[in-house]
């Protein structure tokens, strides 16, 4: 048993009160789920505390919430991690709240329906199908379903909302869930649509493009979904498979890039804007809508330019590769592109070697004479080994 | 400590005091720093969402460049989007044999390299905490950041997912910059912002989404009376410093708030002068951190 | 006032399923449910869901089966029904969208489950209720102009006319506490089992026997509540669900002296026994002493190739490292039979309708009874979708030669006066709800689990009744009418004492073992006094009348059962 102090976010909004801290000590063994915390303080101290839940087991996707400021499941944090993490953690307190980018309803509850269920239903979630509806079943790879079940995994638990940094400030994102549940369709060969799907979510101005890349909902879910991954996915569909160049400039900045990279080996930011706004070549930034960008960020490239932080012979003249070093990331490039289709390694569906080396036989010549710079097998094979030995020295 | 270094193509493009910052820092913490110039640009996550196989390919080329340094105990970046981007390649990699197996065949096919599995690549900041030592940098430093109110900000790709990052209760190096900032004898400030987004990978999709983020979190930290921010990204940078102005206009603030790249930090506590490490380089300029007149950041060198 | 042709109480995978049935049907219709449909139970239904589909299959196979693992005590006729309309149910699902794994020919792939002569289960990863249950609810999306939601709604009590129909129903919105009628020319209940009558159980919180108590307090009969299914494999720490699909996928059990024991109680099957076999089984072995120090089998999963365990049975690698810190593809987990299933429910006929008129039931409510002593594994799944869309095609067309009804407003100020009595409650020393409900759980899952006897089954029944007498004197700390949930455990507690006593009233009354019920004191099956359902009605409030019911025989008689 260890002691834990409950700092729970409380709000009534019947009591024209607003939000407040209550602070409840509980006797629990650290292996005890957050949620259970809760429920003792329900059950034995004030049963006007709500929380919503059920299974218990991280399976029905009620009780999200913000655990330390992160938001999860109530059910599938433990008590101890919980009092264990965190800058500011003190072994003892657990600070609980309502998710975040949803409103209140009252202490823990958030109405998903105003949010998370308005942006599901925004990506026509429902299989339309491919035609003719067969008479038995549709005959797909085992692959495929394997890789619609990453995304069928989402219980709904609207954490990876309530911690997206994008719909922080674009409340009109589409968001990581809706996204998720789009590659759901968008992934599944039975549907009819997938062009007409990433064609919709590629233009919206809050659509697919609109994700930075923050990692948080793949951080905050607790299935594995990865919605973010998802996102990159239905890029790579939109850009790579159909060719849709859409308005936000997402799929010419992705093509300005790989094209630059491929040019020189290094990135060189100087071209990457006006080529996103305005095409993938030199001439991108003649194009109109690459010059109406520069116009804008003028007095930020003079200021650049005073403080010596870019030099025209910068921009003019990049940092490039030696040029057989060059050659071999065009000659990567070429041969990448050309595969088809895309050899996509997607690690919920392979899952991880047994162990380090396994069927990894003969140590190639060229490869590091001593074993400094490779790991040796860690105790957690899931864990990429740069992570895993780092105290050791 | 030798490291296959890898800087990153920002550090040499846009912020270039980066790359000067690191090597003039590196042979005081006894780094020495061989140069990955032929390695080559991470993808940033962007070629990835191009094509996956290319951006593991190529990520895959610059580790196995990386294990050719000889005698070299690691490859560092100081980028923490290189980070981000090559940990999710090297994931991939080291996971599938199979797949490795066919990456290595592109790899041996242009050039004769291979990678092989199990790269240790850290970040500065990592390699600060988990390998040179708090207690070790805490002894070098000159000037100690009395006073000195920073406030940490680590951008995305160094902390998230943990899983992958390998973060846990015996690494957590999501706290390794307030570690840092304290062991420099700075005081952390701490504001909403610490560990969200600069808004930078959306800058050219959503101008407006983009420099918001980066508006707002400015703005905390200047509501939290934060002297300057520090981040171990030079992307963040990009978006903080470089966008500041922009970024100020779209959340109506009068923003000033110096932002420091991590070597800056760690070199102005060692004893070196602004000039030194390209601080003259910032869009915004660090007067609040630094008293030009004296060259001196809160206390004076010690001797 | 909402009014319906059809109004549905639950939303899990019988409920919607009835709802998309009803409306396909032409009727208009609400589904209602306290909670959001997708939180409902059936998404916990991990394993798969069983069908003759594949051509070496038969559905007359499939019935044996379920007859055989019914102990004889399931309706024959019923079984066949459900059999047989099993295959086409699968294919809607897929069409509809729902990610069954496939074979490596890009056909449904199956996997292997207890007390089944073929691998008959279809399956998506182990999360097959998850992804079904999400489908339906894409569908009703879909059809949102036809079907009305009411999602957190909590059912308070059936509505009858004058001649006994059922018309409707009484509910409150749990977000702003509005109490409202909602008329409807039949109604089906769809509102799951009772698990929380038990601790542990692997059932969720919501699990609470509304709907059989609230049937059951208009009259209708519970049949076979006696047979509670105790699941071979819950986590020993808190009595979460370890699929069946384990064993399915080649798991095996060992006692703590490494012996697989399942060769000594069912030679043929082993581990892939009947529940109720495995589950005794291992209670027998740990009652005698061989199993783990914490009363716990050993089920070892390393045997399953390790990407297909990451690849089918992901979410039990998840509880596994989550709930108990165990690596399930490394090592094995401790296990132990809990509470998982409740065979019995509110008697129905084929169509799901029950001897009220206008009164429907369907899925883990009802009793149709499909399951009899003892429901097969991915068996429940199957139940829920078919007699869910039989009910709702069924109450569809009920509902065309109705005029639609009225009830009286002071129908509805009668449930409100009671709502606030419970609210008003004031604290007077006596127990917490919660005392109450731990007790009650307790007390079920030591008297009446996979072993019975007339004593603790006695005893059980005077704690029940004591529990009835207290529970109304319990009062809650939320006043509010926004979430007060609360007040909605008050409420629920009562239906889940109602419900206990029935089954314990049931378990008393059947003197013999058969299926899920063991008794010590008449260890064997005896077919001559016992082949017949047993019903429970309300008496008033004195102690609940037993009945009998035939089981409907067509081409299987009853035989000794090994397995």
């Amino acid at each position: 048993m260890a002691e834990y102090t409950l700092k729970l976010r409380r709000y009534n909004p019947e009591s024209g009160e607003a939000p407040f801290w209550e602070e409840f000590q509980i006797e629990l063994e650290p292996h005890r789920s957050v949620l259970e915390g809760i429920l003792k303080v329900k059950a034995e101290i004030d049963g006007s505390v709500g929380i919503r839940c059920s299974c218990r087991a991280a399976i029905c996707g009620s009780c999200g919430v913000r655990i330390n400021g992160r938001a999860g499941l109530a059910c599938h944090t433990h008590l101890g991690h919980a009092a264990d993490s965190g800058v500011h953690a003190d072994g003892r307190t657990i600070t609980v709240e309502p998710m975040g980018n949803m409103p209140i309803l009252k202490d823990l509850i958030v109405d998903m329906d105003a949010v998370h269920w308005k942006k599901i239903q925004r990506v026509t979630p429902w299989l339309i199908n491919k035609e003719p509806v067969p008479e038995r079943e549709y005959i797909v790879p085992h692959e495929n379903m394997v890789d619609v079940t990453q995304t069928m995994a989402c219980i709904q638990c609207g954490a990876c909302v309530s911690d997206c940094l994008s719909m922080e400030v674009d409340p009109l994102f589409v968001g990581p869930a809706a996204s998720a549940r789009a590659y759901r369709f968008v992934g599944d060969p039975r549907d009819a649509e997938q062009y007409e799907r990433v064609k919709d979510l590629a233009e919206d101005r809050h659509g697919i493009y609109d994700c930075t890349h923050c990692f948080n909902c793949i951080e905050a879910c607790p299935k594995g979904v990865a919605p973010m991954s998802q996102i990159m996915r239905l890029r790579r569909v939109a850009g790579a498979d159909h060719g849709i160049v859409d308005r936000n400039n997402g799929h010419r900045h992705e093509q300005a890039f790989v094209t630059l990279v491929k040019e020189g080996g290094l990135l060189h930011e100087a071209e990457l804007l006006p080529r996103s706004y305005g095409g993938d070549s030199w001439f991108g930034k003649f194009h109109p809508a690459a010059g109406q960008e520069l116009l804008s960020s003028l007095p930020v490239i003079t200021t650049a330019l005073l403080r010596g932080k870019v030099t025209p012979k910068g921009v003019l003249a990049p940092h490039k590769l030696p040029k057989d070093a060059l050659a071999a990331v065009q000659a990567i490039t070429e041969k990448v592109e050309r595969r088809r289709p895309r050899n996509e390694l997607n690690l919920y569906i392979t899952g991880y070697d047994d162990s380090p080396g396994a069927g990894d036989g003969d140590v190639h010549p060229l490869a590091a004479d001593g074993d400094a710079m490779t790991s040796a097998p860690g105790p957690n094979p899931h864990r990429p080994t740069s992570a895993s030995e780092s105290e050791s020295a | 400590m030798k490291v296959a270094y890898w800087p990153g193509c920002v550090s040499r493009g846009f912020t270039p005091e980066l790359h000067g910052s690191m090597a003039a820092v590196a042979p005081l913490l006894d780094i020495e720093l061989v140069e990955l110039d032929r390695a080559n640009c991470c993808g940033a996550g962007v070629i990835a969402e191009h094509n996956q196989e290319l951006a593991d390919t190529l990520n895959a080329r610059t580790f196995a460049l990386a294990q050719q340094v000889q005698g070299a105990d690691l490859m560092m970046n100081i980028c923490s989007t290189c980070q981000g981007a090559q940990g999710e390649c090297q994931e991939r990699l080291d996971a599938n044999a199979d797949y490795r197996a066919q990456i290595n065949e592109t790899l041996q096919e242009t050039e004769g390299l291979t990678y092989e599995q199990g790269l240790t690549n850290k970040n500065f900041l990592w390699l600060l905490v988990e390998e040179i030592g708090l207690e070790k940098l805490k002894a070098m430093v000159k000037r100690p950041l009395t006073n000195l109110r920073v406030g940490p900000f680590y951008g995305c790709y160094i902390v998230r997912p943990t899983d992958r990052l390998g973060i846990d209760a015996e690494h957590p190096r999501d706290q390794y910059l307030h570690w840092v900032i304290e062991a420099l004898g700075g005081t952390v400030i701490d504001y909403a912002g610490v560990y969200k987004c600069c808004g930078f990978p959306v800058i050219t999709m959503n101008k407006d989404v983009s420099l918001k983020q980066a508006g707002t979190h400015l703005a905390d930290a200047t509501d939290a009376e934060a002297d300057c921010l520090v981040v171990p990204c030079p992307l963040c940078h990009l978006n903080l410093d470089l966008q500041q102005p922009l970024a100020a206009k779209k959340v109506n603030r009068e923003l000033a708030m110096p932002v420091l790249h991590l070597p800056q930090l760690v070199g102005l506590a060692l004893g070196l002068e602004p000039k030194q490490l390209g601080m003259n380089k910032h869009v915004v300029k660090p007067t609040s951190v630094i008293d030009w007149t004296t060259s001196v950041v809160g206390a004076p060198v010690a001797a | 006032m909402p009014a319906h042709d059809v109004l549905i109480i639950g939303a899990g995978l019988a409920g919607q399923r009835a709802a998309l049935a009803a409306a396909d049907a032409g009727a208009s219709v609400a589904i209602l449910s306290k909670v959001h449909p997708v939180r409902s139970h059936s998404v916990a239904a991990a394993g798969g869901i069983n069908a003759a589909l594949n051509p070496g299959d038969s559905w007359e196979s499939h019935a044996y089966d379920t007859v055989k693992g019914s102990d004889y005590l399931g309706d024959q006729d019923a079984i066949e029904i459900m059999c047989r309309e099993a295959p086409d149910e699968i294919l809607h699902l897929e069409h509809i969208g729902v990610t069954f794994h496939r074979s490596d020919t890009g056909h449904l792939g199956t996997r292997a489950f207890g007390g089944a002569s073929a691998a008959r289960t279809y399956y998506v990863a182990d999360i097959t209720g998850q992804a079904i249950l999400h489908v339906l609810y894409e569908q009703l999306m879909k059809h949102h102009e036809t079907v009305d939601r009411y999602e957190e709604w909590f059912t308070t009590t059936l509505l009858q006319d004058d001649d006994g129909h059922c018309i409707g129903a009484v509910a409150r919105n749990i977000r702003d506490g509005r109490l409202e009628v909602f008329d409807a020319k039949s109604v089906i209940l769809a509102s799951g089992g009772a698990g929380q009558v038990f601790k542990p159980t692997t059932n969720a919180l919501i699990c609470t026997g509304d709907g059989i108590a609230q049937a059951y307090r208009i009259g209708a009969p519970l049949m076979d509540m006696e047979m509670i299914q105790y699941h071979p494999t819950t986590l020993a720490e808190n009595g979460f669900l370890i699929t069946e699909g384990a064993r399915g996928e080649g798991a095996h059990l060992y006692n703590a002296l490494g012996e697989r024991f399942m060769e000594k109680y069912a030679p043929n099957k082993l581990e892939l026994a009947s529940r109720d076999v495995v589950s005794r089984a291992e209670q027998t072995e740990i009652n005698e002493g061989r199993g783990f120090p914490d009363g716990t089998i050993a089920l070892d999963i390393t045997r399953v190739p390790r990407k297909r365990t990451l690849e089918a049975l992901r979410e039990i690698v998840n509880i596994g490292r989550d709930f108990a810190g165990v690596d399930i593809t490394r090592e094995p987990i401790h296990i132990r039979p809990g509470m998982h299933y409740i065979m019995g429910g509110v008697r129905t006929d084929v169509d799901g309708q029950t001897p009220i008129p206008g009164l429907y039931a369907a899925g883990e409510v009802a009793c149709v009874s499909v399951h009899g002593g003892n429901r097969l594994g991915a068996n429940s799944l199957l139940d829920t979708l078919i007699f869910g869309r039989r009910s709702g095609e069924h109450a569809a067309h009920r509902a065309r030669g109705v005029a639609m009804p009225k009830t009286s407003s002071r129908r509805l100020a009668d449930v409100a006066a009671e709502i606030d009595e419970i609210i008003r409650r004031e604290n007077t020393g006596g127990r917490r709800i919660s005392e109450i409900k731990d007790e009650l759980g307790e007390t079920m899952n030591r008297y009446v689990a996979v072993y019975r006897d007339a004593e603790g089954l006695a005893r059980a029944h005077e704690i029940v009744r004591r529990l009835k007498a207290e529970a109304p004197t319990a009062a809650i700390d939320d006043k509010g009418t926004v979430f007060n949930q609360d007040v909605l455990g008050a409420i629920e507690l009562g239906y889940m004492l109602d419900v206990a006593e029935a089954i314990v009233v049931a378990a008393q009354e059947r003197k013999e073992s058969r299926g899920a019920q063991f008794r010590t004191d008449f260890p064997e099956r005896n077919d001559a006094e016992w082949l017949h359902h047993i019903t429970i009605s309300r008496n008033g409030d004195g102690v609940p009348e037993k009945g009998t019911a035939p089981v409907r025989f067509t081409q299987w008689e009853p035989q000794e059962r090994t397995y």
